[in-house]
């Protein structure tokens, strides 16, 4: 009953996209509800055509159901990620995005694509950041040493993606340092 | 038990620490935290509620190479909470008078209780993987059963049994007498005890994603610097260069 041998190493995407789907967004709701206690808090009281904070994935339900429509969060807009898009490319370091925006967005994409502006155009901004910042981690590796590596501004998805190739880098690269001289490798 | 008293109950009672539940729902940081703050999910460790807990320890489970300390009463409130919520629903559920109002809130709840339940199973497995992995070390070291509850403590002790009977029967009793024992020890080592290598440990200098939740005091590193891991911070180190910060809640593994 341990846990299966593909979930040992690493957490998954999908596990990832749990975890994201706590967090808060706004919808404005096409039913009523009163105010209810949930075993993550309580929410509501859900009162047409009023705003409601609700965590994801109540949002993601009640979306399904057609019972209301999600407010992108203000991350999620053609025009933010066009700046740090530009900033992606110009700068050489990461810039600063919500920690766990790729499973955000996916989730918003997926099921509530109508309620974003130009959504497609959301995709493919998406897709080119992603990439940017994917050239930026592997570049990382070549500052990866045994003792530590910063990763300012790395999203969640990120780290998961880059983790078991670092882990290992990094793992080899201690059982290789007692034989080097201790410092003479890099510093951080 | 219906549904308004569950709601009366986490107003009262429900937080067992601090300010009441409904307290910490209106001053609850989500709202304000994101508002200030572009990187959301990183909030005060204080205003954290019971789930957020647990998925904070899973994750940490998840990617700690250790065996972290058990969250025996963190898991009870849950479980609890669990238990009741489901009550409430097939109370409401068996009812016939409910509304179409209501049935979206008895599948939201529903909703609710198996993420819990996910996550929840997920942890108690995660952990249940490690104590099998490491039955003969646990059951040889004091210091990693302070962090294990007496049911896993008992599970352990009984994996090692069957392991070392299963090692006997179908291989070691058949080896010359001096081969015949699972107490090999390093041929390298020029100490005065030398550790046995038959016992799987956890290896804590795997290394593992820390994500500061506060400032945090600084860590050595292994190759002699220290780290002040400001708010926000994410670095890649071997696993016992922040175990500590993991184990206050200072830092979280991602």
């Amino acid at each position: 009953m341990s846990i299966p041998h593909s979930l040992r190493t690493s957490i998954t995407p999908t596990e990832l996209e749990l975890v994201a789907s706590q967090q808060l967004v706004e919808i404005v709701p096409l039913i009523s509800m009163e105010r209810t206690a949930f075993i993550s808090g309580a929410y509501g009281p859900l009162r047409p055509p009023n705003k409601a904070k609700v965590p994801l994935w109540m949002a993601f339900n009640l979306k399904l159901k057609k019972k209301c429509h999600i407010v992108a969060p203000d991350w999620l807009n053609v025009e933010y990620l066009q700046g740090k898009l530009s900033l992606e490319t110009t700068k050489p370091e990461f810039s600063s995005l919500p920690f766990r925006f790729a499973e955000i967005s996916k989730v918003l994409l997926d099921v509530a694509s109508d309620d974003l502006e130009n959504p497609d155009r959301l995709r493919s901004l998406l897709k080119d950041l992603r990439e940017a910042r994917q050239a930026k981690s592997r570049d990382g590796l070549k500052t990866l040493d045994h003792s530590e590596l910063s990763l300012p501004n790395l999203c969640s998805m990120e780290i998961n993606e880059i983790r078991p190739f670092f882990v290992q880098s990094m793992s080899l690269m201690s059982q290789l340092m007692p034989i080097a001289t201790v410092g003479s490798l890099g510093d951080s | 038990m219906d549904w308004d008293d569950e709601y009366d109950l986490q107003t009262v009672g429900g937080g067992t620490a601090g300010p009441s539940f409904m307290d910490r729902v209106r001053n609850a940081a989500p709202d304000e935290d994101e508002d200030e703050d572009i990187i959301p999910g990183v909030l005060p460790v204080i205003n954290e509620t019971p789930l957020e807990q647990l998925i904070r320890h899973w994750t940490n489970e998840r990617h700690a190479p250790d065996l972290l300390a058990a969250q025996e009463d963190l898991l009870a409130n849950l479980l609890d909470h669990l238990r009741r919520q489901s009550e409430t629903v097939q109370l409401l559920r068996g009812d016939a008078s409910t509304s179409e109002e209501e049935h979206i809130r008895i599948m939201l709840a529903q909703v609710e209780i198996e993420r819990v339940k996910f996550i929840v199973r997920s942890y108690v497995r995660t952990r249940l993987f490690k104590i099998e992995k490491y039955a003969r070390y646990i059951t040889t070291n004091a210091e990693i059963q302070t962090r294990m509850t007496a049911a896993e403590r008992a599970h352990a002790s009984r994996q090692a049994n069957m392991i070392d009977r299963h090692l006997y029967s179908s291989v070691l009793q058949s080896l010359p007498p001096t081969q015949g024992h699972l107490d090999d020890v390093d041929p390298l080592s020029t100490s005065e005890e030398p550790k046995n290598i038959m016992i799987t440990e956890p290896d804590r200098t795997r290394p593992v994603f820390a994500h500061a939740l506060q400032n945090c005091p600084p860590v050595h590193l292994p190759d002699g610097e220290s780290l002040k891991m400001a708010k926000g911070h994410i670095s890649l180190v071997p696993f016992y260069v922040v175990e500590h910060l993991v184990a206050r809640g200072e830092a979280e593994l991602v």
